[in-house]
Order: C-alpha cells, then structure tokens, then sequence
C-alpha cells in the first residue's frame, strides 16, 4: 500500500514536505529506473517501495523494476554478497559466467527502458553487471551498495571493481563502508519509514495483547533485542548481562528475531541462546516470522532499555527504530550504531556483557535519564533518519548528477 | 523594504578522494593538503549532516581526536577552534595544523586509531532554492525564521558567512541594507549576540526566533 507524502506532514511538518516539493519541480518529468533483485523481503525492496511512488507524486517518472533469475543465479551472488562483506567464498569463473548471462537475459527485457531513461539506479551487486551490456545506454547511471564492502573478500573484489567503476557513481551508507572508485562517491545513510508496520502508532490494546501473548510483566523492567540470531549481533552476550543485572534487578529480557530457519549458522546461533538462557522464565526467546512488523513494534514499544549489542554491524536500522519509539539504546561501539548512539545523550555505547550489565543497571537507577535520553533520541531521528531525509537526499545526487555540477555551492 | 528571498539547501556529502587517516601525523598530512571544501565541510557542515550534534565539539577533527585517538588534550584545543572566527579557510587551516604541530611536538608517541576508526576525509555539495517564500518587513522575521528549515536556517545564518558580505549573516546584511531609519538597530543587535557556533540548527532556529520574538514582545 501506497501511502502519499502528505501522510508525513504530522511527523515532520510542512516546511519538510515543502522542501521536497521545491525539489520534485526541478526534477519533474525526469525517468528514473531503479533495479535491484526482489520485490519483496529485505531492506532494499523496503526502500524502493515507498521512494519509487514518493518521487512519483513528487512528479518524477520513477519506475523499480526487478531482475530474474534461476536458484543458482542467486546462490552466486549471495556468495558475492558475502564475499564483498568480507567472507571467504568461492566462486569460480563458471559462476561468473552465470552471473553475466543472467544479467544478459535480463537486459534483452528491460532494454528498452535503461536504455531511455535519464538516471538508473543500481542497488547492490546483483544486477550491476547490466551497465557493462547496455551500450546504448543515455542516461547516468549509479551503483547503490547498500552493503559493507570496506574490507571484502579481495578476489571476489577483484572481478566486481571492473563493473562497478564503470558507474558514473556510487552511493555508500557511510564513508566507512566505502571502497576507492574512480567516480564521485556518494554517502546516504538510509533511513525508516514512521508509518510502516514496524514503526507507526500502536493502540494501547495492539501493545497489551504482545504482552500478553508472550506472558511479559508490566511492573517489571523489559530489555529487549531485536535482531536476526546471528553471533554478529552478540545475542549470548546479551543474556550474561542479564544475568549480571539479574542478581539485583528483576529485569526481564526478550531476544526476538528471525533469520534461524533457513539458515545453518543462525541455528547454530539460535541453540546457543536457548541453552544460554536454561529454563530462566523471565528470559523470552522468541523466533518472528519475517512479517511480524506489528509484534516487534510492540515489543519496542514495550521495552525499557532497547539494546543492540553487537560486535559488527551495518548501519544497525533496529537501533534507529528503537530510538524512534522513545527508548535509550545500548549498542555495541561499531558500524552505524556509533552515528546514533551517543553516551548519556541517546543511550550508551558499550564493548562487553559487563558495560552493557553496568549501563543497564545504572539506567534502571535513573528513570529520568531514561525518560530524557528516550526522548532525545527520537527528535534525532526524526531530524536525521526518517524517509523525508532520505529521499530529500537522493533528489539533490539527482540534481547533481544529472546537471553534472561540480561546484560546491550551486543555485538550482 | 526590499523583500527578503527565503531560500533552502539541501546536502550531498561525498568522499574527498583523500585517503583515511590512521593516525595524528596522516591527519595533520591530508589537512596540509585538503581542499577548502573539505575543511569547511568537517569544521561547519557538521550541522546539516545526519549525525549527532556531538554535545562536546562541533568539529569533525576535535570528536575524532577524542574518541578515536583518546587524546582529549588535543580534542580540547581542537573543539574550541571557531570556524568562523577565521577571515579565511586558509588562515582557519594553518591554525588547526599549529594545534596539531603543537601537539605533536608535546606527544612522544604518535597517537593511532585502530582500522575501522580512521579519519575519513568528506566533502560536501550544497545545492540551494528558492522556497518562493518572501518576508517583507523585519518584524514578520521572528515568525518567519521559526517555521523555516534547517537548510534555509544554516544558508542564511551560517553559510552566509561564506559569502559576500564577509562574515554577515543574511538576516543581518538584510536588516542592514534596510535600515528603516534605524528601527533595525535592535535585531541587528539581537544577531549580534548570539553564540551560534555551538548550537544545534534546530537551536539555532529556536534561538533566532525567541531573540527576535522577544523585541517585538518588547515593543
């Protein structure tokens, strides 16, 4: 469901809303096409969903098309996926060759469109090499890595660089997570959308029946992490701190997420946990499908203390959501948990079991310093991570790109 | 009164091309040589960017001394280093290079940070608009101010003093350039006396409109 910008103006006023209109003029009648490899599931295909009909209304001919392709077509590229976030993989020259002939088949449909329009997007490695057969291509074009590719796997590197630096430029998340291309490289962190399932208003009786269904109680504190099962995110870390703040606090802790299903590793990780957590009650596992928006909204909602202790992390959107529910958060010291969590200001930024235990506890002693960095960190996100933000950010590289402006001030 | 034209801005960070600095002396290397737009990005842009308004410094090389370096000697002196104070980005790098010159010449071991905390050095693209939003007479600022964006608000008060004139603001060459018989005296006053550099532009917004609400409460 589509749901038009004027929606956002209780959030973030008329002047934001104004802004973007301003923008949408400049632009109007300009084809966008962006392509990445689903429809549905994932972060990506969260994103184009709302941006492709917001710069619609705002007057662009923006369409998101999407690429297809048989199961090993996918096994390769999540591999290359991996490979660019650093994991050792194997992919030999026969998958690339997969790669590039899936990437054919799939231009011989879209040609028509890329071939027209004025700027492309390309979101992640899957469908890059597209630019490489498209050479009647008019428009720029721009890869969108919305991964981590700081320090990739090097060969899998070595034979992405070639198509990528092809592009007229890219956009990383965060400088941190970018690689050196000979092309303007842009930084765009992303962003949520307030009105989705997982961040909009709840009722009281929506958040009453999440604590009931999963027997939570109200006269105690609830810590809660929301992430997939995966050591990454440090979840049998969490559960020593709990342990730690158990001793003199009655706190309960929720660990939910998905993930553990279809993959080895998360089960691995999920059996850690349930045998770290023993038959301790007050300690609730829980394995969400992937369109639990409404549940993990409530137990955010919930939450006393938000945590998101991990030891590597992307730009950590869980944090962000939780912020946005009015909670402190305490998050490991990495990725793009530091850019929104700051010490006594949003919640804490913490290396072990012990500093998140020692910053729980002294949150659970200072309701006020709950209360004030909770509501901190929402005003940060509504300046700084919501949709209006992001998509404000990808109509001024729009502009820039397509006018070619090389000054560092420029009047449009 | 000659209308003032509201206009807004918008931010595209880029990286500069430089490559990161791992430790104190690559940092003082790549300031030697980095563009004006980068310096003028980690010192000034910091506001418009979607980061925490660090409460401690405002600075990118003061935050990055502190809590990746852990020398909070030079964050200090760093993060008291006002951008605008400097009549030029040049006059303003040589002063951050003697902080860091001076630093240097104190430490006797080069403070590192570990891989993943290096300093990236980024740059900045502000693409500017007309809201077609006009304030035709100085006592219509106040209100005018308070329902603006944090893009026209960092163009008119900070960006501004980038641009001829010289370290005016838009509001007050405005008000100057009007002057109303002196009836402008006291919002140019009120301009005057505000410490924005430390300021939020969220604050700043705050605080511009309260100052000028306030005369015209006054009156």
């Amino acid at each position: 469901m589509t749901t038009p910008l004027a929606a956002y103006e209780g959030i973030v006023g008329a002047t934001v809303l104004r802004q973007l209109h301003n923008f949408g003029k400049k632009l109007s009648g300009v084809r966008v096409v962006h392509v990445n490899s689903t429809r549905e599931g994932g972060g990506v295909a969260e994103i184009l969903e709302w941006m492709t009909p917001l710069m619609v209304e705002l007057g662009v001919k923006a369409s998101w098309e999407v690429i297809h392709g048989n199961p090993r077509f996918f096994e390769i590229t999540k591999a290359i996926h991996n490979g660019l976030q650093g994991y050792n993989v194997g992919i030999s020259s026969k998958d690339w060759k997969i790669y590039e002939d899936t990437n054919e088949e799939n231009l011989a449909r879209l040609r028509p469109l890329l071939e027209e329009a004025d700027l492309v997007f390309i979101h992640d490695p899957q469908p890059a090499h597209l630019l490489r057969l498209c050479d009647r291509r008019k428009g720029k074009w721009i890869w969108r890595a919305h991964i981590d590719i700081s320090r990739p796997f090097r060969p899998v590197w070595k034979s992405l660089r070639p198509i990528v630096e092809r592009y007229d430029a890219s956009i990383f998340s965060m400088g941190e997570f970018a690689q050196p291309l000979p092309h303007p490289q842009f930084i765009v962190p992303p962003s949520i959308d307030p009105l989705s399932g997982k961040n909009r208003d709840l009722s009281p009786a929506e958040i009453e029946a999440v604590r009931s269904e999963f027997g939570l109680d109200p006269s105690r504190p609830l810590l809660v992490q929301i992430s997939r099962f995966d050591r990454f995110k440090d979840p049998v870390g969490v559960v020593e701190a709990y342990r730690m703040v158990r001793k003199v606090s009655p706190v309960q802790l929720v660990l939910a997420g998905g993930g553990a299903t279809d993959d080895p590793e998360g089960k691995a990780v999920l059996e850690d946990v349930m045998e770290a957590a023993g038959n301790d009650p007050d300690i609730h596992v829980l394995l969400l499908p992937p369109d639990s928006h409404t549940t993990v909204n409530a137990l955010q909602r919930l939450a006393t203390i938000i945590l998101q202790k991990s030891t590597r992390e992307g730009f950590g959107l869980t944090v962000t959501e939780g912020m946005w529910k009015g909670k402190p958060v305490i998050g490991g010291d990495v990725g793009g948990i530091r850019l929104q969590v700051v010490n006594h200001h949003t919640g804490f930024l913490v290396n072990t079991p012990e500093g998140a235990a020692h910053r729980i506890r002294y949150l659970l002693h200072h309701q006020d310093s709950i209360d004030r960095m909770g509501a901190t960190a929402r005003e940060f996100v509504r300046e700084n991570f919501l949709l209006t933000r992001h998509l404000r950010e990808y109509l001024t590289l729009m502009l820039v790109t397509l006018r070619d402006i090389k000054a560092n001030v420029v009047n449009v | 009164m000659t209308p003032f034209e509201v206009m807004d801005c918008a931010l595209l960070t880029r990286m500069s091309g430089l490559p990161p600095a791992f430790n104190l002396r690559e940092l003082r290397e790549r300031i030697a040589v980095c563009g004006e737009n980068v310096l003028f990005h980690h010192f000034c842009e910091t506001t418009l960017r979607g980061t925490f308004d660090n409460p401690d410094y405002r600075n990118d090389f003061a935050v990055w001394s502190k809590l990746y370096l852990g020398d909070r000697v030079l964050a200090e002196r760093l993060g008291i280093l006002d951008p605008y104070a400097y009549p030029s980005l040049g006059e303003l790098r040589a002063a951050t290079l003697e902080v860091i010159d001076e630093r240097l010449g104190e430490l006797t071991m080069i403070p590192w940070a570990r891989a993943g905390d290096e300093f990236f050095f980024m740059e900045a693209t502000t693409v500017v608009f007309d809201t077609g939003i006009r304030i035709s007479h100085s006592r219509e600022l106040a209100a005018s101010i308070g329902a603006m964006t944090a893009g026209s608000v960092y163009f008119h008060f900070l960006e501004a003093r980038r641009r001829p004139p010289i370290g005016k603001d838009d509001f007050t060459a405005w008000l100057i350039e009007n002057h109303d018989g002196g009836k402008n005296g006291p919002y140019i006053e009120a301009l005057s006396r505000i410490d924005f550099y430390f300021h939020s532009l969220p604050d700043l917004r705050k605080e511009l409109a309260t100052r000028l609400s306030g005369l015209e409460a006054a009156k």
